[in-house]
């Protein structure tokens, strides 16, 4: 399991590595910290990356960097990851500039086992796209943002399910919101609400929704898998049986105290472009954190 | 859908939405390329103007990399039939092309030096604690030295020392203040008043100085550039540091521990080591070179004679300069400036210059004023949409078709292309302080339409008053 988790700045992503590092944990996975800073026009990026190598012999942070050291100190003071005798502050890290545009810090002998910081620069959406693509990341986590047209990019083009912490309150009792139908992605979003459900140690609902009244033979089949499973891993839950239209009723439910997950649409890639889909109107209007599987 | 799986749709999906400017200049070019040629222009001049249409959408976007825009200049105009390959190959590498390059190696062998040690004792040696004279310090050295040495090669090295100095007097560095907004521009604007003062200043100025001579119209020498230009550049210092202090006025007047504490960390680095002594030595015989021998063997060669010496003295490894050196740009300035050539050589530049003072005469009537209200005022603003090196590159053929002293309209465009206020793309100097996250791009305009104002109205002067008393 691998999980990148994309920070932007220290006032707004504390929730996002909180909500992130608890589900990692819970999951032993190999997590990447990533900080997306602004696009560097290609006519200087030499010049910057020259201005920046000197701001390391005056022992300046890079820009972009700072966000990272947050992240660090954040991880060390919430027990994440734990420093090693040799009280190495942030600044002694190497940095491997291999690859153009990404920037990791190499966070040998600290204790710190599969977890990476790494600086890219450039359109936020085509760099975490890259990422996810070429490292392969099983769940992409990041803060919420008011832009439907950003929202939308990120459910169109990253390739692995994204949690969007949105609104998120760590002081908050929350449950889990599972929207179950009859599509292919449902049963993915189950194990995920198992995952999370167990990674807080809170409780789950399940939502159906039909849209004419009835419930049909195929929602009942996919709602009593997801209970059996839910039993199994001795997650305690309650369902709730709704008829309307989906996004409204997923939205009443939540309120602003539940995480949403959902499976991802499966209409064409297309029409999802032109129309939207169901998790981008949830996205857009709910106030609570939603997961998308994929 | 059609038989391709909903990850290949959604990355063509992608492809399409990253690429539209791309795609709309593909469109543009096919449009333009099936419109009659207008009356005057050559066929060739029609598909030399397509070129540079494509190639200012692409740089202005940046949707594909500028290598490859750069390539496709050079593929296109010989898919075009504008040029055979062979002559393509000749006019896009020049003097001007081995100056951009010496240069920008340059840059990274002087900066590797840790001279910047250096130059912050300097400063602060020469303006005390006094924030006034600090600022109105960093603006002087930053103007005088990117005068010789180049306006990036400077910038790089004053940032660290203006965010010591900072940092030093308790601001946090992710927080932006006046002081910190002060500083920096009075860097990026220094850097860029000061390009403008010897032709080794700024790229740009060799291109001019390459198409002059290209075109048989002038030679220029070192010393010439300079007492045309170098009046402004110190006129423009003054005026410059007071339009800054008044609209970033900070509220720490005096600096004085942080100025001594910088004093202590620079102390710590001792005196000059002899490498670095050995490479100011270079670059001063360089500097000789180009006043005294750049006429003989032109500003390119010398400056990869500095190249040579920094390399064989083993002051910098090849892999650095490798690894720093904006291959990129060296591409694309190759490019443009032969695409330059070939649209004076085939007439389009005069076509573009006779239709520009053809309509904008109607609104000025004097053609005098034409002339310099293209050659300075719309340079000015195209710099900061373009960059100030590509301006010069794609406008040099037409403002010197436009008639008038060849030397004196091509000073002016240079001149007018350092006036890289107003944007974060317009010149190297203000993305490296954009990059600190200190200055936003609203920032550029607060301070930058004051500047480029009087920067405009101050050329004129010039030019009008001092101009005639020199030639």
């Amino acid at each position: 399991m691998k999980i990148l988790i994309a920070i932007s700045s220290k006032e707004f992503s504390g929730p996002t590595l909180d909500v992130g590092m608890n589900i990692s944990r819970s999951l032993n996975a190999s997590t990447t910290i990533v900080d997306v800073g602004e696009k560097i026009n290609e006519l200087s990026t030499k010049d910057v990356s020259l201005a920046n190598e000197l701001m390391d012999t005056w022992n300046i942070n890079r820009p972009g960097m700072d966000v990272l050291e947050w992240a660090y100190n954040y991880l060390i003071q919430n027990n994440f990851i734990t420093e090693d005798n040799n009280q190495r502050s942030f600044k002694d890290f190497i940095l491997d500039e291999s690859t153009s545009n990404r920037t990791e810090i190499h966070l040998d002998g600290a204790k710190i086992r599969k977890i990476y910081l790494i600086l890219r620069n450039g359109d936020i959406i085509t760099e975490l796209r890259e990422e996810v693509r070429i490292y392969n990341y099983d769940l992409t986590i990041i803060g919420g943002s008011s832009k439907r047209k950003l929202a939308h990019d990120f459910i169109q083009y990253i390739e692995s399910s994204i949690l969007i912490v949105n609104n998120f309150n760590l002081k908050k009792q929350y449950r889990i919101l599972l929207a179950v139908n009859d599509s292919k992605g449902t049963p993915k979003a189950i194990k995920y609400g198992v995952r999370v459900a167990q990674a807080f140690n809170i409780e789950i609902t399940l939502l159906t929704v039909s849209k004419n009244g009835k419930l049909e033979d195929n929602y009942k089949k996919a709602l009593n898998r997801a209970k059996k499973m839910l039993r199994r891993c001795a997650i305690k839950s309650n369902s709730i049986v709704e008829s309307g239209d989906p996004v409204e009723k997923i939205l009443d439910v939540a309120k602003d105290d539940h995480i949403i997950i959902m499976g991802v649409s499966s209409q064409s890639p297309i029409a999802k472009f032109f129309t939207g889909s169901k998790p981008l109107n949830v996205i857009e209007k709910s106030k609570c954190p939603i997961l998308i599987v994929k | 859908m059609l038989g391709f799986s909903a990850k290949t749709i959604s990355n063509i999906l992608f492809w399409v939405t990253r690429k539209k400017w791309l795609i709309l200049s593909f469109l543009l070019s096919i449009s333009f390329f099936y419109i009659p040629t207008p009356e005057g222009l050559s066929s060739p001049g029609h598909r030399a103007l397509i070129i540079v249409l494509v190639a200012l959408i692409l740089i202005v976007t940046e949707s594909i990399p500028l290598p490859a825009v750069a390539i496709l200049i050079l593929i296109m105009q010989v898919i075009l039939g504008i040029v055979t390959a062979d002559e393509l190959a000749s006019s896009f590498m020049s003097d001007a092309v081995f100056f951009i390059m010496g240069s920008l190696m340059l840059a990274v062998a002087i900066v590797s030096q840790g001279l910047d040690k250096r130059l912050a004792l300097i400063v602060i040696n020469l303006t005390g604690n006094k924030t006034w004279r600090i600022a109105l310090g960093f603006m002087f050295i930053s103007a005088i030295l990117s005068s010789f040495i180049g306006e990036h090669t400077v910038g790089a090295m004053m940032l660290p020392v203006a965010l010591t100095l900072i940092r030093n007097s308790g601001l946090k560095l992710n927080k932006a203040s006046n002081l910190s907004t002060l500083l920096l521009f009075s860097i990026a604007y220094g850097c860029a008043i000061g390009s403008i003062g010897t032709p080794s200043g700024g790229g740009r100025n060799v291109i001019m100085i390459g198409y002059l001579s290209e075109f048989g119209m002038a030679t220029i020498s070192y010393l010439e550039w300079m007492k045309y230009a170098y009046p402004l550049l110190l006129i423009e210092i003054p005026v410059a540091s007071v339009i800054l202090w008044y609209t970033f006025t900070p509220s720490q007047r005096i600096m004085d521990s942080s100025v001594r504490k910088l004093k202590v960390k620079v102390a710590k680095n001792g005196s000059l080591s002899s490498d670095q002594t050995l490479a100011i030595i270079i670059f001063l015989f360089i500097f000789l070179c180009w006043i005294f021998l750049s006429q003989y063997i032109g500003l390119g060669i010398i400056a990869l004679c500095g190249v040579f010496l920094y390399l064989s003295f083993g002051l910098i490894e090849w892999q650095q300069i490798n690894k720093n050196t904006n291959w990129a740009v060296i591409l694309l300035f190759g490019a443009a400036i032969s695409l330059g050539i070939q649209m004076r050589e085939t007439g389009a530049a005069l076509w573009v210059a006779g239709k520009t003072l053809h309509y904008l005469q109607i609104l000025f009537q004097d053609l005098e004023i034409v002339r310099w209200f293209t050659s300075v005022v719309i340079t000015g603003l195209l710099t900061n949409l373009l960059s100030n090196a590509a301006t010069v590159a794609v406008l040099g053929p037409i403002v010197l078709d436009m008639g008038g002293d060849p030397v004196k309209v091509g000073i002016m465009t240079s001149i007018a292309s350092a006036f890289s206020y107003l944007t974060v793309v317009a010149s190297p100097t203000c993305m490296i302080i954009h990059s600190t996250g200190l200055i936003t791009s609203n920032d550029y305009l607060k301070a930058g339409w004051k500047l480029f104002i009087i920067s405009v109205i101050l050329l004129f002067i010039i030019t009008k008053l001092y101009w005639p008393l020199i030639s």
